[in-house]
Parts: C-alpha cells; structure tokens; sequence
C-alpha cells in the first residue's frame, strides 16, 4: 500500500479514484500481432468478432456520446466493412459489437470507439474489450480491462466454468506479447446472457 | 469523468481523525504515567483477533452464508461486474435469510472482502437500486472502512475495557495509590469523547461509500431510490428483528432504527441527507 494508497484510505476517496480513474488504450494495439501468434502457436482463430463493454451514465452528454461513437463507427465501416451493433445485455451492461473477418479491423475499430469515449471524459466507464478465438469447439477470450490497463485469458465451459488450464496455457504463450494481468483475482469472468454464446450475445 | 472532488466532507474527516489522535495521543500518556500502559498488548491482540475473524464474525451474527454462483447468478454477474468498475478483486458473496431489507460489506481487506445481502433486499429492490447498493458496499470495500474504523476506535476500545475492570477490581482496595484511579476517571473521559468522533467519522465514511457507490454506477439516482425504499420498509418490520441486528449497524446500508436515536448517536446519516447529496451529485453528472 503505497502513500497516495493511504491519503486516500484515509480521505475516503479510494472508491472515487477508482471508479473514475482514465483509460489509456495504447496497449490495445498489441491485440494485433496475438491474433497472429493465437492461430500460428495454439491453432485458436478469430471468431470475427470483438465487443467493447462499458457502463453507462445516467445523462444526456452520455447518451449523446453513445451516438458519437456510432457515427464514428459507421463512417469507418464504410472503409472497412466492420459491421457494428449496440446493445445492452441482461445485467444493464452495454456491448459496441464489432463483426469483421479481418482481425487487424476489429483491433481498430475497437480502439476508434474507445477513444471517443475517452475523449468525450467518459474513459473511467470503459470496462473491457473482448477478443474471441476458436479452435475445435473451445472458446476462449482475450479481455482488456481498461480498468487495470492488462489483458487476462477467459476459457468458459459450460455451466459457467472455466477452463483454468486452458487459461494459463493462453497466459504463459502470450505473456510478453500481451500486457497479462498477473493478479489472477482480477481475471473476472465475462458469462454470456445465453449459454454457449459470446459474452456480449 | 472530472468529479469536484467534496473538500467539505475531506475536511470534516481529517478534522474528526485529528481531534481522535490528539484524545488518543493524552490516553496514551495518562496510561504511561499511571503505570497502566499493560493493557495495551493485551488489548492489542483481542483487537488484532477481532479484525482478523470480521467477516466470519459479522456472516456469523447475521446468520448468513455464503452463496455459489449456481445459486444466484444474477448477483454474482452484478457484483463481478461493479468489482471490475471499481478496479477491485470479486469479492465474497453471501446472502442472509432476514427479513430486513440490507445489505452490509465485512472483511479486513480488499482481498478478503465479502458483500452480503439479506433476502428481503433481493425481493424489495429494483435491478438498478440493487446495483447501487452493491455498489455502496463495494465502495466500503475499496475505501477500506473496516480498517480504518477498526484502527480508529483501538483505543477507544482499550479505554471501555478500563472502565469496565475498574468498576468490577476498583471497589475500595487500593494498593497502588491513586494512578489507577486516574486511568479509569481518563479512560471514561476518553471513551465518552471518542464515542462520539468515531460515530461522526462512521457517518463522513457513509457519505464518502453513497459517492464512491454512486460513482461506480453513474446513477446517483439508482441509490437514491433505494435508500427511500429501504427506509421506508425499516420502519414497518417488527421490533425483535430489529434488536437482534443492531450490533451490526456499523456497516450496515442504513442503520436499523432503535427509537428515538439522536443524531450523534447514529452510525449513518439521516436518509434525507444522504438522498439530498445524491441528488447534487446527479445534478452535477447531468450540468457538467
């Protein structure tokens, strides 16, 4: 617990800080070369599709944000052919879906969408991008927590669990590539709405 | 998000630490100087205990447990997800068979955190509402109030101990002069005074968790609500219940009401208070 750690202890204020605290989406890029290295190394490819998650904020500059972040996207479509969905899942969450076979393409426009968020102040209610690979019928995720600024490995199974030793194996083939979160207490699970489907389905 | 970080509650808070450090700092020397200063490992390891068993002590005397995610899913998904805006690990969960609407965070760390809910909580409150909660108790979390109240009120607890071994050994015998006397008149003066700063700071620490909680949803409203909805069924619950759970009030949502409680008795602040700060906050997110 360093010192700043502590002011804010004592000040109170270390749920503030944290929940408000920037993203710095930078480390997105790095998705780019793992999508190589997942279908070179472990065989996994691209679902061709990624998803940003955020949490939304009870006032119209959000809303009109949300609005902002869908003409960006759209005029990127038309360059790329993304295909891009908004939508809200069952836990009040709020996904921009992205669909493109090209990985290179996801990475971007997740990356465009997250920075509009970020330049209109609403960096701190990003959560996650997520990447989805397949391989046999495993599926697994890469997420980035924008909130610890790392990416983690999501292996489910059915009946919400998870295949740690899948995850670990993503985790020590990508770590260096990616920026992977070594706390694993941080490794949240992203379940989907329906079973079997993508966590933003 | 650029928040006007509330310097008036900050100021408040330090204020109260610093008046309870000095207290603390005068009890320390009247110990020293009365050769009483024993108590103090002594107390040190009870209180040390206390804090390393908290959760399962708290879980315990709310005759709560803890829940897998099979269980309830819906909860678990919402507490996973607020942790991850809060940038903290997933906390334990656990739910309560009671039928008051509340909810409480335990714990002596972030990492050793646990939420708890009580059933009537889940059945009273909208999705929203339930966010805001949960997201109040994780915020408790995150400011980690266990630890702070624990350490603030070491002291305080040293010096109620005093008290109570002086008026059972005190009675007439009196082999060491008047220093024991000394301490227990010190101690008593110390724990009525401290009593009343850390009620003050349990209820600045409140306002700082209905921030934090609001923040980590991005609806100050959500919280508002079910604030009025929790009050308002607190008072139609049968008295027995009520007096069962009072010696959990101290992380409590909203405290259980006992009566006519005044207001620097209380652990929380007043619904009314903390709804009207809410709602600047709302004001706030809305005009910024």
């Amino acid at each position: 617990m360093g010192l700043l750690d502590t002011i804010r202890a004592v000040f109170g204020t270390s749920a503030e800080a944290g929940a408000t605290r920037d993203a710095d989406p930078e480390d997105l890029f790095g998705m780019s070369t793992a999508y190589v290295t997942m279908e070179a190394d472990l065989g996994f490819r691209s679902v061709e599709a990624a998803a940003l998650c955020f949490s939304g904020v009870d006032s119209t500059d959000f809303a009109e944000t949300v609005e902002d972040v869908e003409a960006i996207l759209g005029a990127g479509g038309e360059e790329t052919g993304t295909e891009f969905q908004i939508r809200k899942d069952s836990h009040g969450w709020e996904w921009v879906v992205l669909r493109d076979d090209d990985p290179e393409d996801l990475v971007t426009s997740v990356h465009f969408a997250a920075d509009e968020f970020i330049e209109r102040g609403y960096g701190s209610r990003l959560l996650a991008a997520v990447f989805g690979f397949e391989s046999e019928g495993d599926r697994v995720y890469w997420i980035y927590s924008f909130r610890r600024g790392a990416y983690y490995p999501f292996a489910p199974r059915r009946g919400k669990e998870r295949n740690n030793q899948l995850e670990f194996k993503l985790q020590s083939v990508l770590d260096g590539e990616l920026g992977v979160e070594d706390d694993e207490s941080y490794w949240y699970p992203m379940w989907p709405d329906t079973a079997g489907g993508h966590p933003w389905e | 998000m650029e928040w006007k970080p509330d310097w008036g509650l900050r100021g408040r808070m330090v204020l109260t630490m610093f008046l309870l450090f000095a207290l603390y700092l005068v009890f320390v020397g009247v110990l020293f100087r009365t050769n009483s200063f024993i108590f103090l490992p002594l107390m040190g390891l009870f209180v040390l205990a206390q804090f390393f068993f908290s959760d399962r002590l708290a879980l315990y005397s709310m005759g709560a447990k803890e829940v897998s995610e099979d269980e309830y899913p819906e909860l678990h998904a919402t507490v996973s997800r607020l942790s991850q805006q809060a940038d903290l690990p997933k906390p334990t969960v656990a739910v309560a068979d009671s039928k008051v609407p509340n909810a409480f965070a335990a714990g002596r760390s972030q990492k050793k955190a646990t939420v708890c809910v009580t059933t009537e909580l889940l059945r009273t409150l909208d999705r929203d509402e339930l966010d805001g909660v949960l997201a109040h108790e994780l915020a408790h979390v995150k400011n980690r109030d266990v630890m702070v109240m624990t350490i603030a009120s070491f002291l305080s607890t040293v010096a109620f101990m005093i008290v109570r071994m002086g008026f059972w050994f005190g009675g007439g015998r009196n082999r060491q002069g008047g220093g024991i006397i000394v301490a227990i008149v010190a101690s008593l003066v110390v724990w009525v005074v401290s009593f009343f700063l850390i009620r003050a700071l349990s209820r600045y620490r409140e306002f700082a968790a209905d921030r934090g909680g609001a923040l980590i949803t991005g609806q100050p409203s959500a919280l508002a609500s079910a604030l009025l909805k929790i009050d308002g069924r607190m008072d139609r619950v049968p008295k027995e219940d009520l007096r069962e759970q009072s010696e959990m009030n101290a992380f409590f949502i909203l405290p259980v009401k006992g009566g006519a409680i005044t207001k620097l008795f209380s652990t929380h602040p007043s619904t009314e208070k903390r709804v009207d700060r809410l709602r600047d906050l709302e004001r706030e997110m809305e005009t910024r």
